[in-house]
């Protein structure tokens, strides 16, 4: 077993990590590198610090400190030796590595008119492991059916950070694109899906090609502001379905807007725990309250899977919640 | 007819080392020229291609002539193999490894190993500096090695000969 992730990794921090219990490892979330101070991994909610023998402990003392020179030696490998590459992906404060894993990063940054400019002794290193579950959408995904218009609704599903929001919509963009409906009266082919990846994270793209398997109909602009994205993509590639990642912005809401007198249904996410939350977000609320959205869902993570809830447009809960699901869970 | 011979040997191979000498006074300053010119299409690449440094390595490399060609191709090599090193420690090799086949001195490999501790790992204003300040310290080697030449190039092609034809009148 050989991550892409891993490549990324100095020698002795890879081999560290090759030390963990076979079945530690695919559960792996997050690995935290902060310089002089204690290596962390974090592993299915739990968090542990890893000692220079690769054993887990809930003691900082006893723990492995990255040295300056992994740290450095760690940036010029996630940066493929080109940190000039990079700027934009510094003021964002995180680079996308080859399948689709994001490393969030922490140091010093430089102003130019009260805006970072560079971000730069970066000492704080958080890699996030992506993962592509295909099936996760299974259970979901026939809720979302239009059978009228043979399509889906337009959906905002919502969570908290880090409970399989994108790992969600990727699967959502397989399957539309590619047809699998998993209901037995909907019996149209595949649609044409449009993915604005603004932080390549849905697709995982490297040098545009998606990393994951999205589908055979499915066309990603990735690193592209959402707004302007959803306008280039109606302009130019006639999509059915447009799949957006956390929007929020008040440019985001205009954009989504335009989207529904075209035609195209869209499926969206946001960062919120419940429906009523929306209305408190200024951007969203304008969304929220004319009732653009035909279909909220809001998502948990749960230890047996994803379990999630169902609003209808006006905001009113629709029952039957299926409990916990768990897709085939696939590495990449 | 054997003591001809060997005399003939002797002013041949004097001859052919003075030579050798005198090319490696030639070469230096142009070989000199052509990393420069290298590092400023680095520039671009850097500047205006937002090329990762691997590849712009490469292709450099590729489009210029040996023996700049090998240490650019080697540092990329380097980089993008199954266990990466870092960009320095990659250039850092190369030109450990492959210096000896070129005919620049020291002071050039040190401005290439200065460079390399910084190339890849700062912005794009940073990088541009770093590699002007490299560019503008291989023109002052370039021009003291090409004054090297004037001084030196005649002169060893013809001591060569003339080392030859006097070991040759000491030992006939």
């Amino acid at each position: 077993m050989n991550p892409s992730w891993l490549t990324v990794f100095p020698d002795n921090l890879r081999d560290l990590l090759l030390k963990l219990p076979p079945s530690i490892f695919p559960a792996l979330e997050e690995i935290r590198i902060r310089e002089e101070r204690p290596l962390e991994i974090n592993t299915g909610g739990r968090y542990y610090f890893l000692t220079s023998d690769g054993e887990m402990t809930r003691n900082p003392n006893a723990a492995y400190k990255p040295s300056k020179q992994d740290g450095k030696r760690l940036l010029d490998l996630i940066t493929n030796h080109s940190l000039y590459t990079m700027e934009e992906e510094l003021r964002k404060g995180f680079i996308t590595i080859a399948g689709g894993h994001r490393i969030g990063l922490a140091g010093r940054t430089l102003l130019s008119g009260g805006r970072v400019e560079h971000l730069r002794d970066i000492s704080g290193f958080n890699v996030r492991i992506a993962r592509e579950i295909k099936g996760i959408a299974d259970p979901i995904l026939p809720k979302l059916l239009d059978f009228k218009h043979k399509t889906v609704y337009h959906t905002l599903i919502l969570s908290p950070p880090q409970q399989g929001k994108t790992t969600l919509i990727r699967d959502l963009a397989r399957q539309i694109s590619s047809g699998t409906w998993g209901h037995p009266e909907a019996s149209w082919p595949g649609l044409k899906v449009a993915v604005i990846d603004e932080r390549s994270e849905i697709a995982g793209s490297k040098r545009g090609v998606p990393g994951f398997d999205m589908g055979p109909r499915t066309d990603v602009m990735d690193g592209c502001p959402k707004a302007e994205g959803i306008m280039m993509m109606i302009r130019s590639m006639s999509p059915d379905v447009i799949i957006v990642d956390e929007i929020g912005r008040p440019e985001d809401a205009e954009a989504l807007a335009e989207a529904l007198h075209a035609g195209v249904r869209v499926i969206a996410t946001a960062h919120g725990s419940s429906v009523d939350d929306l209305v408190a977000r200024p951007a969203l609320s304008r969304l929220a309250e004319s009732s653009f959205f035909q279909m909220y869902a809001v998502i948990a993570r749960t230890d047996k899977g994803l379990a999630f809830k169902l609003w209808d447009g006006k905001r009113r809960g629709i029952p039957a919640a299926v409990p916990g699901w768990r897709g085939r869970e696939e590495h990449a | 007819m054997l003591k001809m011979f060997g005399a003939a040997l002797v002013l041949l191979t004097a001859t052919l080392a003075g030579w050798l000498k005198a090319r490696q006074f030639a070469a230096r300053p142009s070989q000199i020229r052509r990393l420069i010119l290298a590092l400023k299409r680095l520039e671009t690449e850097i500047m205006y291609g937002f090329t990762p440094l691997p590849d712009a390595l490469r292709r450099i490399g590729e489009q210029s002539g040996e023996p700049i060609r090998a240490i650019f191709v080697r540092a990329a090599d380097h980089m993008s193999s199954a266990h990466p090193l870092t960009a320095q420690e990659s250039l850092e090799q190369a030109v450990t490894k492959l210096w000896s086949y070129t005919a620049m001195k020291a002071p050039e490999q040190e401005v290439i190993r200065q460079l390399s501790i910084t190339l890849g790992t700062s912005d794009r204003k940073d990088q541009l500096g770093h590699i002007a300040t490299a560019v503008r310290q291989l023109e002052s080697e370039e021009s003291a090695a090409r004054e090297e030449q004037a001084r030196y190039e005649k002169m060893y092609r013809s001591l060569g000969l003339l080392c030859g034809a006097f070991i040759v009148i000491l030992f006939y």
